[in-house]
């Protein structure tokens, strides 16, 4: 794969590499300049002390021996070799003996004076060398002043060997770093690729496109797992409403059949003067507000139905389902009791719950309803809500209408069913599919079972509960 | 009534301008949300009518900038969205009332006029008179020709949304909107049944019938 440095340099993780590099290399100057300065302060103090004892050792001769004993002393020092640099001068700083030809320092300030200077010497192959030395002048008893230094050259070499170390780590550690960047970058690189590839795929409207997962548990295995995810949730979501949009079209044709029926009948009874043109159009326009709530509900689950396929209620709100029951039942009893029917409400305090409240308050009235509707009169009908053991909210409405046969109670919520004796009342058919389908957004169920039995003629009724998770 | 239609369907504005004026409204129409706005700038409406969806400047942005320079003339939204989170969304860009695509006409006006008179009655009153019939706000007590009428809570709800609403033609969904405050559709006439026990309590044995059935619309009470 040919590397062409720009692009290379745009890569994160190259540059994260030189980054590093670099705050290496500041680092690496830094610690090298702290070991210089200790180093240097540390060969000054033992050069200092080394020279202090000498000297202590020298003008002790001085004072006990004399002036001759010293320069004895002195000219034994320099022949022996050593560390160490000499100077005797008389009082004037004249050279009488030593290793110096002449004092660094011109004009002694004070009993002493301390120096640091460049000596040149040669060194055992015959070499010139200029090391620093590091030395005190004093005037002794008779006025003659003697100069003792030391040098200091060893600690330079030593320092100069530990740069140069320290350089040469440094240039093993910019080699290796770059090419473990580069590797990085290539190896991210192939992997970010692999991930690209999918999203250009998907951009292209293949949503079948995954990227492949080595279960490593690194961050891009996970992030690839999250695109799949991701597109497998959109995908799921993408078919349900391609499969809303064919039940739609395909719920919708029966009512138009029938509008269309009826009105075709009108207009045959319209022209017989059997009604008259105003009549015709009022069911026109009724049987078309008929077909707009039919086509509403059809809509209305078919979003459900898609909000549960991506498993999000729309439009969430917490309430108390108490609240709820107890407003259906105070809405809906003036009307069941007007149709000679028994209402009653057995409603438990405090069900919080966290649900769509305009969609369930359509699911509780959907229920009463059919109750209210399908039961004789003189029957009853009974609204409950309630905690399950289970945690569960539970709203139930019980009547002791005719019920549904265990068979088609699945059937039921299924779109446009209706059993044949309920052909006669008015409805669509969709009632029970709607409560289903709030049901489904909300991730819970509905329940038909048996009323209360079978008594006095009534029966043997009908339960339908809709089951709900509790907030929380 | 002034009344400002804002609507960039032709066919759906004309039938609305013809409505709104046969009912004896002033109308005036704007075809989108730039428009509405100057228009609306111009003042001296009372009520705008306000299609949701719209070229250039949408409904929802033509009244957040009417609100952010003061104007609290009220709106009606129209929209063709009926999902719950749309009418929060427009109910928060400051619309008072929303209704959804296709409506009938009656339920248009009756929120038009609905709408005006709130702004009316915006003060805060203690006492609803109408005709013969007294309530009391304060002490939650309802007389008709000095004799008290005895209300369940909802059935007073009920009745001083009428009475805020007095001479006005109110829809069986307003009332469920706005004296239960619930947004689903019930299926039966519940609110018909309702609605005939107040009566029940509030009209029988008087000569007069106050709360009157307007057909294809809804109720009305009168003086």
């Amino acid at each position: 794969m040919p590397m062409r440095l720009p692009s290379l340099l745009r890569r994160t993780p190259f540059r994260l590499t030189l980054l590093f590099l670099a705050l290496f290399a500041a680092a690496a100057s830094a610690i090298l300049g702290y070991v210089y300065v200790a180093s240097a302060a540390e060969a000054r103090a033992k050069a200092e002390t080394d020279v202090r004892s000498e000297l202590k050792t020298l003008t002790g001769i001085y004072k006990e021996r004399g002036f001759n004993a010293l320069n004895r002393a002195l000219i034994d020092r320099s022949l022996a070799g050593g560390s160490f640099v000499y100077l005797l001068m008389d009082p004037e700083g004249n050279r009488i003996t030593g290793s110096l030809s002449i004092s660094p320092i011109e004009e002694l300030q004070g009993a002493e004076q301390w120096v640091t200077f460049p000596f040149t010497d040669t060194d055992a192959e015959g070499r010139i060398t200029r090391p620093q030395v590091r030395g005190v002048q004093v005037r002794l008893g008779g006025g003659d002043m003697l100069f003792v230094g030391q040098s200091m050259g060893d600690t330079e070499a030593y320092l100069a060997r530990l740069t140069q170390a320290l350089w040469a780590a440094m240039g093993i550690v910019l080699l290796l770093g770059l090419a473990g960047g580069l590797l990085v970058s290539r190896n991210l690189e192939r992997s970010m690729g692999r991930l690209n590839k999918v999203v250009t795929a998907v951009q292209d409207g293949d949503l079948k496109a995954r990227a492949p997962v080595r279960n490593s548990g690194d961050e891009l295995d996970e992030l690839g797992q999250g695109l799949n995810t991701m597109l497998d949730r959109l995908e799921g979501s993408m078919a349900s409403i391609r499969h809303a949009g064919d039940a739609i079209a395909h719920d919708l044709r029966s009512p138009l059949t029938r509008m269309r029926a009826k009105l075709e009948v009108a207009l045959i009874d319209a022209e017989a003067g059997k009604i008259d043109g105003t009549e015709a159009l009022e069911l026109a326009l009724s049987e078309a507000d008929d077909l707009l709530k039919t086509f509403n509900t059809v809509l209305a689950i078919a979003r459900l139905q898609a909000a549960a396929g991506s498993g999000r209620t729309p439009d969430p709100a917490l309430f108390d389902a108490a609240d709820l029951a107890a407003d259906m039942a105070e809405l809906y009893e003036p009307a069941s009791e007007d149709k000679g029917l028994e209402f009653s409400a057995e409603i438990e305090r405090g069900l919080m719950i966290e649900a769509n409240q305009p969609f369930l308050a359509q699911a509780l009235a959907n229920i009463i309803d059919n109750a209210i509707k399908y039961t004789p009169v003189g029957g009853a009908v009974m609204l409950r809500a309630r905690r399950r053991s289970s945690g569960e909210i539970e709203f139930s409405v019980t009547d002791t209408g005719p019920g549904v046969p265990e068979g088609d109670r699945e059937r039921v919520i299924q779109r446009f069913v209706r059993l044949d004796n309920s052909r006669t009342e008015a409805g669509s058919g969709l009632g029970l599919s709607l409560v289903g389908a709030v049901m489904e957004a909300h991730g819970g169920r509905i329940i038909l079972d048996e009323g209360p039995g079978e008594y006095g003629g009534f029966g043997p009724g009908l339960r339908v509960a809709l089951v709900l998770p509790a907030a929380g | 009534m002034r009344i400002l239609v804002v609507e960039d369907d032709a066919e759906a504005a004309t039938a609305m301008v013809r409505g709104l004026s046969e009912a004896g409204h002033d109308t005036t129409h704007a075809v989108d949300g730039a428009f509405g706005l100057l228009e609306a700038q111009k003042g001296g409406y009372d009520v705008y009518v306000v299609d949701r969806m719209m070229p250039r400047l949408d409904g929802i942005g033509m009244v957040e900038t009417l609100r952010k320079d003061g104007d609290q003339t009220p709106v009606l939204f129209l929209s063709a969205l009926g999902e719950v989170d749309d009418r929060v969304a427009g109910l928060k860009a400051g619309a008072d009332d929303y209704l959804v695509k296709p409506y009938a006409f009656s339920e248009l006006i009756a929120r038009v006029e609905a709408l005006s008179r709130r702004r009316e009655t915006g003060s805060v009153a203690t006492m609803l008179k109408v005709g013969d019939l007294e309530m009391n706000l304060i002490a939650r007590t309802v007389h008709r020709a000095g004799q008290e009428i005895d209300l369940q809570p909802r059935e007073f709800q009920l009745l001083e949304f009428l009475m805020r609403h007095a001479g006005q033609s109110v829809t069986r969904t307003m009332l469920l909107e706005k004296v239960w405050e619930y947004h689903f559709d019930p299926q039966t006439n519940v609110i018909d049944v309702h609605i005939s026990r107040l009566r029940a309590k509030i009209d029988k044995g008087f000569d007069k019938a106050m709360l009157q059935t307007v057909r294809g619309a809804g109720y009305r009470l009168e003086a």
